[in-house]
C-alpha cells in the first residue's frame, strides 16, 4: 500500500521547482506581452555558464586559476548562483533589443525571433561546451540524502524547493513593494502614461526582459543538479513553463505560484497512483481548469467577459 | 458489328504499346534503378538523430558510420564507386523518422539507409524502408520487437537487444541479490518490450516481481518512482530507462544513495549517455556490446583510428554506440561487395547467415547475421562502475562476457515473420 504523505510532500516540493522554471517566463508574458520561447535554452545557458564559473577546467594551470579552483566549492557555488544570472540577464537584454522591432507587428513575429533564438543559444552551447552530458557539482552540505519517516529524501531538492520559495518572496517584494517594481507594473498595465510621466519605456523593457532571463539563468543553475545538464535540456523547461501561466492566468504572479503547486501535486501524486500517467496529469488539470475558466486561475477577465 | 482485321503492323505496334505499359504499370513496378551507370556514387542516407532525447548517441553513432565510410572511400570505395553519405535528423522522433525515410528514397535517391537509436524511430523508418525495398541498418536500438514482431527483410539490427541482456543479468542477479523484484520501466517501446522479457526471465528462475512503475518518456523528476520502491523495499530493481530520461534517473539516484541498495539492474548503458559522469552515476550492473579496453586485439588500433578521425570530440575514446555505427557499415559495404552488385535482394543474401569472425570485430565470440530474426548475434558483456581506475575514461569494469548461444532471443526468432523476397520489391542502386 502507497503511503500518501510522501508523495504529497514530493509533490509539493516539485511544485516550488516549477514555479522557479516558470517565475521569469511569467514576468517577461505578464508585462512585456512576448512568449519568450528562449527562456529555456536561457536556463541552459545559465547551467553552463555556472558549470564554467564552479569548475573552470581550462583555468587550471594559470594562477587565478589555480587559486579559484584552491576555494572551497561552497564559495564557488554561492559566487555562480549570484553572479551567471547576471551574464544571462546580458544576453536576454541582447535579444530584447533584436526584439524591438517586432512590438509594434503581431505577436507571431516575436515568437518566431524568440523560437530562433532559442535555436541558436541551443547551438551556441553545443559548440562552446560539446553536446555531452555534464555534471554541475553542487556542495557537499547539500548534496546527498537524508532519513525522514522511514524513507530516504535528497538534500539537494529540499535546499532547491527552499531557494524556490526564497527566490518567489524575492520577486514579490520587488514587484509589489520597491518603486522599481511599480514602474514596472504600471508599464504593463499602462506603458503610455509611464511614458508621459517621463519613463525610459525601451530600457524598462529591456530590463524586464534581463531580469526575467536571469530568474531562468538562476532556475537553470538550480534545477540540472536534479535533471542532468546537456545542451538540449532547455526543451523540458518552455512547454511546463507555458503550462503553468496559463493555468495561472497569464500575467498573474500568484496564478503562475498556486499553478506550479497545483501541477507539482497533481504530477506527484499520480505518480504514486499511476506512474504513467504523471506528465498526462498536468495537462489533464490543464483542460479541466480551461474548460471552467478560460481565463486560468487568477487571470483577469477578458473585455467579452466583462 | 465491323469487322477487325489483325494486320502484322497492328500487332507489332499492340505488341510495343503493351510491353512499354507494362514496363511501368506491370507487375514490376517495384523494380527501380537509381544510377544505371557505375560511375556514379553509392549514396546511403543516414537516419540518425541529431536533436531530442538520443541526440548525443545519434551524432556518436553517426561518427562511426562515417570513419567507416571514410575507411571504404579510402581504398576505392566500393565496387570502385565512391559512397556518398546524406544525413537528415529525423529528432528522436517516429514521424520524423518515416518523413526522412521517405526523403532520402525518394528524393535523395538513397540506396541504403543506415542508423538508429530509438526502437520507435528504427521502426518507423523500417516500415518505409521495406515498401521501396531499401535496405535499412538498424544500429543502436535495443528493443527485443525490432528483430521480433517488427522485423523486416530489408531490415537487419546490429545491437543486442532486451532479451540478450536480461538473460545475461537475470540470472545472476536473482542468485546474489534475492527474489524480490521491481521493474521500471519507460513507457514506449523498448521500455515495454524490454521489461517483457525480464519479466519472463524472472518468472522462469522462480523470482517475484512486485510491481512495475512506468514512467512516461521526457520524465524529469523520478523522486515519486523511487519513493514508490523504497516503500515496496525490492532486492532488484531492473530499469528499462533510456536517453536524457535515464540520466536523470541516475543522478537522482546517485544523490539519493539508492545506488548499491537495492541492487540495480541497467538493462544496457550506452556509452554516450554516461561519458564524462562522475563514477557514482554509474552504479548497478549494466549490459554491452562492447568496450574500448577489451583486451583483444585490433581494439587498441580501432581507438587510435577513432582519435585520429575525430581529434577534436569531447568524447576521447570510442564506445558501443560508435562501435555498433562503424561495424554496421562496415559490414554493409563488405556485403556488397561480396555479392558483386547493389541489388538489394542480393545484399540481403549476402548479409543473411554471415558469420563476422571474433577477432574482426573485436568480441570474445564469433558473431553471426541470424537469417530467421536479422538481428546480430554477439557477445554480450556485463559491465560495472571502474570504481579503482586513475583514468577518466577507464569507466566500465567488464565483469562477465556471454556467448551469442546463451543470450539467444528465442521469443524473437518465433515472432519474427520476415517478408517473402518475392514480396520485397527489387532495387539496383
Amino acid at each position: 500500500m502507497v503511503q500518501l504523505a510522501p508523495h504529497l510532500f514530493n509533490g509539493l516540493t516539485l511544485g516550488l521547482l516549477f514555479a522557479l522554471i516558470a517565475l521569469g517566463f511569467t514576468l517577461i508574458v505578464g508585462v512585456m506581452e512576448v512568449l519568450n520561447l528562449a527562456h529555456g535554452s536561457l536556463f541552459a545557458l545559465g547551467a553552463y555558464i555556472a558549470l564554467t564559473m564552479i569548475d573552470p577546467g581550462w583555468a587550471q594551470n594559470t594562477a587565478l586559476g589555480s587559486f579559484w579552483l584552491g576555494l572551497p566549492i561552497a564559495a564557488r557555488y554561492a559566487v555562480a548562483l549570484a553572479f551567471a544570472p547576471l551574464l544571462v540577464a546580458l544576453a536576454g537584454m541582447l535579444l530584447e533589443r533584436c526584439l524591438r522591432p517586432t512590438y509594434d507587428k503581431a505577436p507571431l513575429y516575436g515568437l518566431l525571433l524568440t523560437f530562433g533564438a532559442a535555436l541558436v543559444i541551443e547551438e551556441l552551447i553545443r559548440l562552446g561546451w560539446g553536446t555531452g552530458e555534464r555534471h554541475l557539482p553542487v556542495p557537499g552540505a547539500i548534496n546527498g540524502a537524508f532519513f525522514f519517516g522511514g524513507l530516504i529524501f535528497s538534500k539537494y531538492k529540499i535546499f532547491a524547493a527552499l531557494f524556490s520559495l526564497a527566490a518567489i518572496g524575492a520577486v514579490w517584494f520587488f514587484l509589489e513593494r520597491t518603486p522599481y517594481g511599480a514602474i514596472i507594473k504600471a508599464g504593463a498595465h499602462d506603458s503610455e502614461m509611464v511614458r508621459a510621466l517621463g519613463y525610459d519605456l525601451a530600457r524598462l523593457r529591456m530590463f524586464v526582459f534581463g531580469f526575467g532571463a536571469a530568474l531562468a539563468g538562476l532556475a537553470g543553475i538550480v534545477m540540472v543538479p536534479i535533471w542532468g545538464l546537456r545542451p538540449h535540456v532547455g526543451i523540458d523547461v518552455v512547454i511546463p513553463a507555458f503550462l503553468i501561466i496559463v493555468l495561472g492566468g497569464v500575467g498573474s504572479f500568484w496564478g503562475a505560484v498556486v499553478a506550479s503547486i497545483l501541477v507539482g501535486l497533481a504530477v506527484g501524486v499520480t505518480g504514486a497512483y499511476a506512474p504513467a500517467w504523471s506528465l498526462m496529469s498536468m495537462y489533464l488539470l490543464l483542460i479541466a481548469v480551461v474548460c471552467y475558466r478560460s481565463r486560468g486561475l487568477f487571470g483577469r477577465k477578458s473585455a467579452l467577459e466583462r | 458489328m465491323k469487322n477487325l482485321r489483325v494486320t502484322r503492323r497492328g500487332l507489332l505496334g499492340a505488341t510495343a504499346a503493351a510491353t512499354g505499359i507494362a514496363a511501368f504499370n506491370g507487375p514490376w513496378r517495384f523494380n527501380r534503378v537509381y544510377a544505371a551507370s557505375t560511375d556514379k556514387p553509392v549514396k546511403i542516407g543516414i537516419t540518425s538523430d541529431a536533436s531530442g532525447q538520443y541526440a548525443n548517441s545519434g551524432a556518436s553513432d553517426r561518427r562511426g558510420m562515417l570513419m567507416a565510410i571514410d575507411e571504404f572511400n579510402a581504398k576505392g570505395g566500393v565496387l570502385g564507386r565512391k559512397i556518398e553519405s546524406v544525413h537528415i535528423d529525423t529528432e528522436t522522433t517516429p514521424a520524423t523518422g518515416s518523413r526522412v525515410a521517405e526523403r532520402l528514397i525518394s528524393r535523395e535517391e538513397c540506396g541504403f539507409l543506415i542508423g538508429a537509436v530509438s526502437s520507435g524511430v528504427a521502426n518507423a523508418i523500417s516500415q518505409v524502408a521495406q515498401k521501396y525495398g531499401t535496405i535499412y541498418l538498424n544500429t543502436n536500438s535495443s528493443s527485443p520487437s525490432e528483430s521480433g514482431e517488427n522485423c523486416h527483410r530489408v531490415k537487419f539490427v546490429w545491437d543486442g537487444n532486451g532479451t540478450n541482456f536480461a538473460k545475461a543479468a537475470v540470472k545472476n542477479s536473482i542468485d546474489n541479490f534475492g527474489g524480490k523484484w521491481m521493474l521500471l520501466t519507460n513507457d514506449y517501446v523498448w521500455g515495454h518490450t524490454t521489461a517483457a522479457a525480464t519479466r519472463k526471465l524472472v518468472d522462469e528462475y522462480g523470482a517475484e516481481i512486485v510491481d512495475e512503475i512506468l514512467v512516461p518518456q521526457g520524465t524529469r523528476d523520478f523522486s515519486s518512482a523511487l519513493l514508490k520502491i523504497q516503500q515496496a523495499g525490492p532486492g532488484v530493481v531492473s530499469a528499462a530507462v533510456g536517453g536524457d530520461d535515464q540520466k536523470a534517473l541516475r543522478q537522482q539516484v546517485a544523490d539519493l544513495g539508492m545506488g548499491d541498495k537495492p541492487a540495480w539492474i541497467n538493462n544496457q548503458q550506452d556509452w554516450p549517455d554516461v561519458y564524462g559522469l562522475p563514477l557514482d552515476n554509474l552504479f548497478g550492473v549494466f549490459g554491452t556490446t562492447w568496450y574500448y579496453k577489451l583486451d583483444l586485439p585490433g581494439v587498441a588500433d580501432f581507438v587510435k583510428r577513432y582519435q585520429a578521425a575525430y581529434p577534436d570530440t569531447s568524447m576521447r575514446v570510442p564506445g558501443n554506440v560508435f562501435y555498433n555505427g562503424y561495424m554496421a557499415t562496415r559490414e554493409l559495404l563488405r556485403a556488397i561487395e561480396r555479392a558483386g552488385t547493389t541489388n538489394n535482394i542480393a545484399v540481403i543474401k549476402a548479409l543473411e547467415g554471415h558469420v563476422m569472425p571474433a577477432v574482426e570485430r573485436m568480441q570474445h565470440h564469433d558473431a553471426v547475421v541470424d537469417p530467421v530474426t536479422h538481428q546480430v548475434q554477439q557477445t554480450v558483456y556485463l559491465a560495472t562502475a571502474n570504481r579503482g581506475s586513475e583514468d577518466p575514461d577507464d569507466m566500465f569494469k567488464i565483469l562477465t562476457n556471454s556467448s551469442p548461444e546463451v543470450v539467444q532471443d528465442m521469443g524473437a526468432q518465433s515472432a519474427c515473420k520476415l517478408e517473402s523476397y518475392a514480396d520485397t520489391p527489387t532495387l539496383d542502386v
